[in-house]
């Protein structure tokens, strides 16, 4: 017996890509006046933009469509996210980047790096030099120089204000808003998951930019609607399917063919370890801290990218998912050129394997859909090892 | 009962019936521009009871017929280990895909890789290779195995290669010892893959390529031991599939 629920969004976007709600949020808030600023990485600080009243907005990273209009300038044998998100910039088809009045960027990577360059000929362009040796004494101190040089900036570019106090609270707020959207995610945990990724991402997509006091009532509303369907009894997907955690680099859009084609071949997703998946929202700002900065940089250096060296992160924070999520595979997605990833899948997959006793297939690929085959078979395969 | 196993590939379909626990029969052909008009015709004949499809058509005859589908890997697990029940690995390089697989004593999946999409190191690369130097395919392997020394090919890529190739041809290199690099660059990169999940013995070769000598002759001095040929390498994912419903 199938039972009907009711979408955790009921709004005019349901059905919609996720991203149509968040420009909807931001639309709105253009409309008040509110200023915006384009982000691209969950190393973005975005306390610091809540405590200025700037809404961010994520740009566009993830249609295939606008490759190949970037492939006009940049090399073919790039990571496809940053193509497509410079291919969105030139044909200016990114409705965030069109509300942005200014762009922030991490140099989490040489690709991004040398995009930030020509995003900086179009929209005045902040770069922050992310320290990639997070173990090191000096790479926390670094780190808090770079946000206070972001709030500078800010201030400059928009003429805004943010007092100790104003950071304060804005890290309290967002600290809150992280913790329901983990509890939502966390109803992928349930032995029966009563949530899947397209709501998943529908949570995520509209939860980054927004900030905590503008959406708690509909987040504690999605966690009632998800508790219901606990109380009625509702699985996402068949009863008993395989239990798959993703991990890796960011996946949506187009890229999402990997989650369709898990979901087609009879597995249910249950974790995204990804920067749009639990990660932004994993760990928490030490709140009431003399240096609430200082408090702000912590937190984003331990997020575990594999941009990081040693990334020892990854390994910690997949472990606790395995435990919390229980899956039966692990699947690592690669985007195409990503070599942190890419490299750091070896380590991952023997962790996988060898300590946690679970199958585990790294997919390599891009947004084409030139591969669906090839990664239809792989799938198959390890879904009929569990 | 009889049961059918199809597998229908990007260059050829292979279909194998069993019964009792014996293959009775096995037929091949070509594959065209439309897959299930090659499955129909290849099924036109046969009795069966039960049918599996395995390969990258098993989707598009499973929405006709309504079949059972497996994914390659295991078909392939699966019919190693009924051809040689001492396999332990298979390396398996047909038309576009090359994978190795492990399996465990009891003959269960461990763990497998596969060339990514592009088909750098496939039977199709071969066949390219083998035009770009103006062979007949079947030729191919023996003029590589006649050459003394091999010329060295760096890329990978089918097409990269086939440039490559063609440089290599007007430097005046003899074709034969370009033909020997070509063979011994798939070969190495075989044995890349195979040692990314296992090289344990006994060591099965399935696929078109399999009827290679050239490839059989370097993968094996390349491992250093000998590899098993099955009687018939491009019949081992039908045969598998076949026998998932023995």
């Amino acid at each position: 017996m199938t039972i009907k629920t009711e979408p955790i969004f009921n709004d005019s976007f349901t059905g919609e890509p996720p991203a149509k709600r968040a420009v909807g949020y931001i639309q709105g808030k253009r409309e008040k006046g509110k200023h915006v600023a384009g982000i691209y990485c969950g190393y973005a600080p975005v306390e610091l933009l809540y405590a200025m009243d700037i809404v961010p907005a994520v740009l566009c990273a993830f249609a295939n469509a606008t490759i190949e209009e970037a492939e006009s300038v940049l090399p073919a044998n790039l990571c496809p996210l940053i193509k497509s998100s410079y291919g969105f910039i030139s044909k200016d088809t990114c409705p965030f980047y069109s509300f942005s009045e200014a762009v922030i960027g991490e140099t989490t990577c040489d690709g991004k790096k040398k995009m930030f360059e020509l995003i900086s000929e179009k929209k005045p362009m902040h770069v922050m030099d992310l320290p990639q040796l997070p173990d090191e004494a000096e790479a926390l101190n670094n780190w808090t120089v770079m946000i206070t040089k972001l709030q500078s900036f800010l201030e400059k570019t928009f003429d805004v204000k943010a007092t100790t106090e104003d950071i304060r609270k804005a890290i309290t707020e967002n600290n809150k808003k992280n913790d329901l959207v983990t509890k939502i995610l966390e109803f992928g945990a349930l032995p029966s998951p009563v949530i899947g990724w397209t709501e998943m991402h529908d949570v995520i997509f509209l939860a980054t930019p927004a900030r905590g006091n503008d959406i708690y009532t509909t987040l504690e509303g999605i966690i009632a609607k998800l508790e219901d369907r606990v109380k009625q009894g509702y699985v996402h997907g068949a009863k008993g399917s395989p239990r798959i955690l993703v991990t890796g680099c960011p996946t949506a859009g187009d890229a999402a063919k990997v989650f369709k084609i898990i979901e087609e071949t009879g597995g249910v997703i249950v974790a995204i370890d990804s920067c749009v998946g639990l990660k932004p929202f994993a760990e928490k700002v030490e709140e009431g801290t003399a240096d609430p900065i200082r408090s702000i940089a912590e937190r984003y250096l331990k997020i575990p990218c594999a941009c990081m060296t040693p990334n020892n992160g990854r390994i910690a924070e997949l472990d606790k998912l395995i435990d919390k999520y229980k899956p039966d595979a692990v699947i690592d997605i690669v985007l195409q050129a990503c070599h942190g990833y890419n490299i750091e899948s070896y380590k991952t997959g023997e962790h996988v394997m060898k300590k946690r006793n679970l199958p585990f297939l790294k997919v390599v690929t891009d947004y084409s859909q030139g591969d669906t085959g090839q990664i239809k078979t792989r799938i198959e395969a390890l879904l009929e090892s569990i | 009962m009889r049961h059918a196993g199809i597998d229908i590939g990007s260059r050829t379909v292979k279909l194998a019936v069993v019964e009792n626990g014996s293959v009775i029969e096995l037929k091949k052909t070509i594959n065209s521009h439309n897959p299930l008009v090659t499955c129909q015709e290849i099924l036109a004949d046969v009795r069966f009871d039960t049918l599996t499809a395995t390969g990258y058509g098993r989707h598009l005859l499973k929405n006709y017929l309504n079949c059972n589908v497996v994914s390659e890997i295991k078909a392939f697990a699966v019919g190693a280990k009924k051809i040689s029940c001492e396999c332990r690995t298979v390396l398996d390089i047909g038309g576009q895909d090359t994978k190795a697989i492990s399996l465990d004593e009891s003959g269960r999946l461990n763990r497998f890789e596969m060339n990514d999409k592009c088909a750098a190191g496939t039977g199709r690369f071969l066949e390219i290779m083998a035009a770009a130097l103006g062979y007949r395919f079947e030729d191919f392997a023996s003029e590589a195995l006649s050459a003394g020394k091999a010329e060295s090919i760096n890329n990978t890529c089918t097409v990269f290669a086939e440039s490559e190739v063609i440089s290599l041809v007007t430097q005046g290199i003899p074709r034969n010892e370009i033909s020997l690099g070509i063979h011994k660059s798939i070969a190495q990169r075989a044995v890349n893959l195979l040692k990314r999940v296992s090289v344990e013995r006994e060591i099965l070769f399935a696929g078109g390529v399999a009827l290679n000598r050239c490839m059989i002759e370097l993968i094996e001095k390349e491992l250093g031991c000998r590899i098993t040929i099955p009687e018939d390498p491009q019949m081992v994912g039908a045969i598998g599939c076949a026998f998932l419903n023995e």
